[in-house]
């Protein structure tokens, strides 16, 4: 059974593709034929993030028109043997994207065999944020700590929960998971942003993890390399507990605990 | 050759329909047409032969009589169709029966109220289907509502942007509401879990509607159209604590109480 997932967030600049990236190759790292669809059509950016954009011949919009097979479309990712990207187009609007259409493709990657298909939302709560979400089994809601990114993501839930295919036809809904990003439990510590216990009790959603505000993300983006396959940061080993966590493995929360610097530390400086 | 006669030529049932209130401050109907060609002059046309009830409650100073066919040939020469009439000095009733009007009282009747431009002699309302908006002018319905019934079980959180309405009964959220929500109920709202956006009950004018909280922190909170917002912040002894809320006794029912809720 393909399950699929989608990043979604309301707000922009939260960090889904960073999350859709990342995620989807910590489940093709555990050996799951994972799928990430991009479905920011006309301001691209998935491909970038998964360092595959020259590679880019086909993309999702040409697969619904049929002017092209979804195997050409695919891109087969360079760090992860099960992991395809399905672009999005940089050329159409939102309106290329049909309901019809993304069912078709999601029912072939079915066929396929993928075991995760990851649907990378666009901001917003329009055409391509709703598509991204309609045949969803299970939502990944990214956060940042903030009062309007809580207030949009509360949106999204809505959303989710009365314009999916599950709540159409009055399946068991789908699954809610919240992923705070952008978390500096120095600022927290300071007052000047929510705590993840704030966050979790303003939209009362499971938390699956917490990532911390990092440059790596900066880092990994430049490159093109997912945040998760940067190997001993902090984002990398957060993103791999949000993994093992999405599979049902107990991870203790981390990265969300402040030490205030000490004196010899404060005294010889380092960050 | 005749047509078959059905089992049953006539039968009766119960309806409810969304009439135009015309409130008459003045019964001469050539100031009344006056005010009507003024409020509708470029638009003869703007009703549209709606049922139409005359409303005489604001009326100064009760005429002896009233040129009953004039009114009608009035209102029907502007595309209303006057059905009846209420708060009527009881001594102009007869009359207004001959002229084919029903004479209703204030039981048969609810009204919502909407602040719609009064001009001096004739303002008309708008009885909505809708549940209009929470009024600047508070002003308590003086129909008796019948008791609501059905309730309306909410299992899931209502989030930013969700709008649920109880319609003719009681609203129990078991999962509470988010900032940016609104949640309306003809009766009361029961709310168990954070009460944190728009709460509007007794929204076809039950008085006797309550909101109730385990966890109270509304944007805005209403009840048969009284209602409160809370720009100054929540008061600390109900912020986030159980808390009740209530229109206040006979001699005051223009104002919202909100008092703390002691569970167990």
């Amino acid at each position: 059974m393909t399950r699929v997932v989608v990043i979604t967030s309301g707000k922009g600049g939260v960090g889904k593709t960073t999350t859709s990236a990342a995620f989807a190759s910590g489940l093709a790292l555990r050996g799951f034929k994972t799928a990430v669809i991009d479905f920011d059509v006309g301001l691209r950016n998935l491909d970038l993030i998964m360092g595959c954009e020259r590679r880019v011949v086909y993309d999702f919009v040409n697969v619904i028109n049929g002017e092209a097979r979804l195997n050409q479309a695919l891109i087969k990712d360079k760090n992860c043997e099960n992991l395809f990207v399905l672009p999005a187009s940089q050329t159409r609007d939102k309106d290329a994207l049909t309901e019809e259409g993304v069912e078709k493709v999601i029912k072939e990657l079915e066929h396929l065999g993928f075991d995760y298909v990851v649907c990378d939302s666009p901001a917003g709560i329009e055409r391509g944020a709703v598509m991204a979400l309609t045949f969803a089994d299970e939502a990944i809601v990214t956060t940042t700590p903030e009062v309007s990114s809580v207030r949009d993501s509360d949106r999204i839930l809505g959303i989710l929960q009365s314009k999916s295919r599950r709540a159409a036809e009055g399946r068991e809904p789908v699954k809610e998971h919240l992923l705070l990003t952008r978390y500096s439990p120095k600022r927290v510590d300071e007052g000047e942003m929510l705590s993840y216990k704030d966050v979790q009790e303003l939209l009362r959603v499971p938390l699956i993890g917490v990532i911390p505000e990092s440059e790596s993300v900066l880092h990994a983006s430049n490159q093109g390399t997912p945040a998760i396959h940067l190997k001993g940061t902090d984002v990398s080993e957060a993103y791999t507990d949000v993994v093992a966590r999405f599979l049902g493995e107990d991870r203790p929360l981390r990265f969300v605990n402040y030490d205030k610097p000490g004196l010899i530390k404060r005294l010889f400086g380092g960050k | 050759m005749s047509a078959p006669v059905p089992a049953r030529p006539v039968e009766f049932r119960n309806a409810s329909i969304g009439a135009t209130v015309a409130v008459l401050r003045e019964t001469r109907p050539h100031l009344v047409a006056d005010a009507l060609h003024k409020m509708l002059g470029g638009m003869p046309d703007f009703f549209n032969g709606e049922a139409t009830l005359l409303d005489f409650g604001e009326l100064g100073e009760a005429p002896a009589q009233i040129d009953w066919a004039g009114m009608l040939s009035l209102f029907k020469r502007f595309q209303l169709q006057p059905i009846g009439v209420r708060n009527l000095p009881p001594e102009l009733a007869t009359s207004a029966r001959q002229a084919g009007l029903a004479v209703l009282d204030g039981a048969e009747l609810r009204d919502r109220q909407s602040g719609g431009p009064a001009i001096d002699s004739v303002a008309v309302r708008q009885t909505p289907d809708e549940p209009t908006p929470p009024q600047p002018v508070p002003e308590a319905s003086p129909a008796p509502i019948p008791a609501p019934t059905a309730t309306m079980i909410v299992d899931r959180p209502v989030r930013s942007g969700q709008q649920v309405y109880a319609r003719g009964g009681d609203l129990v959220l078991l999962a509470g509401m988010s900032n940016g929500a609104e949640v309306i109920a003809d009766g009361s709202i029961h709310c168990y879990g954070p009460l944190r956006g728009r709460a509007l009950a007794g929204a076809q004018g039950d008085t006797r509607a309550r909101i109730i909280s385990t966890n109270f922190g509304p944007e805005i909170v209403s009840i048969a159209g009284v209602y409160k917002t809370f720009e100054q912040g929540i008061p600390a002894n109900i912020a986030g604590k159980p808390a009740t809320v209530r229109l206040g006794g006979d001699d005051n029912q223009h104002k919202l109480g909100i008092e703390p809720l002691a569970l167990d």
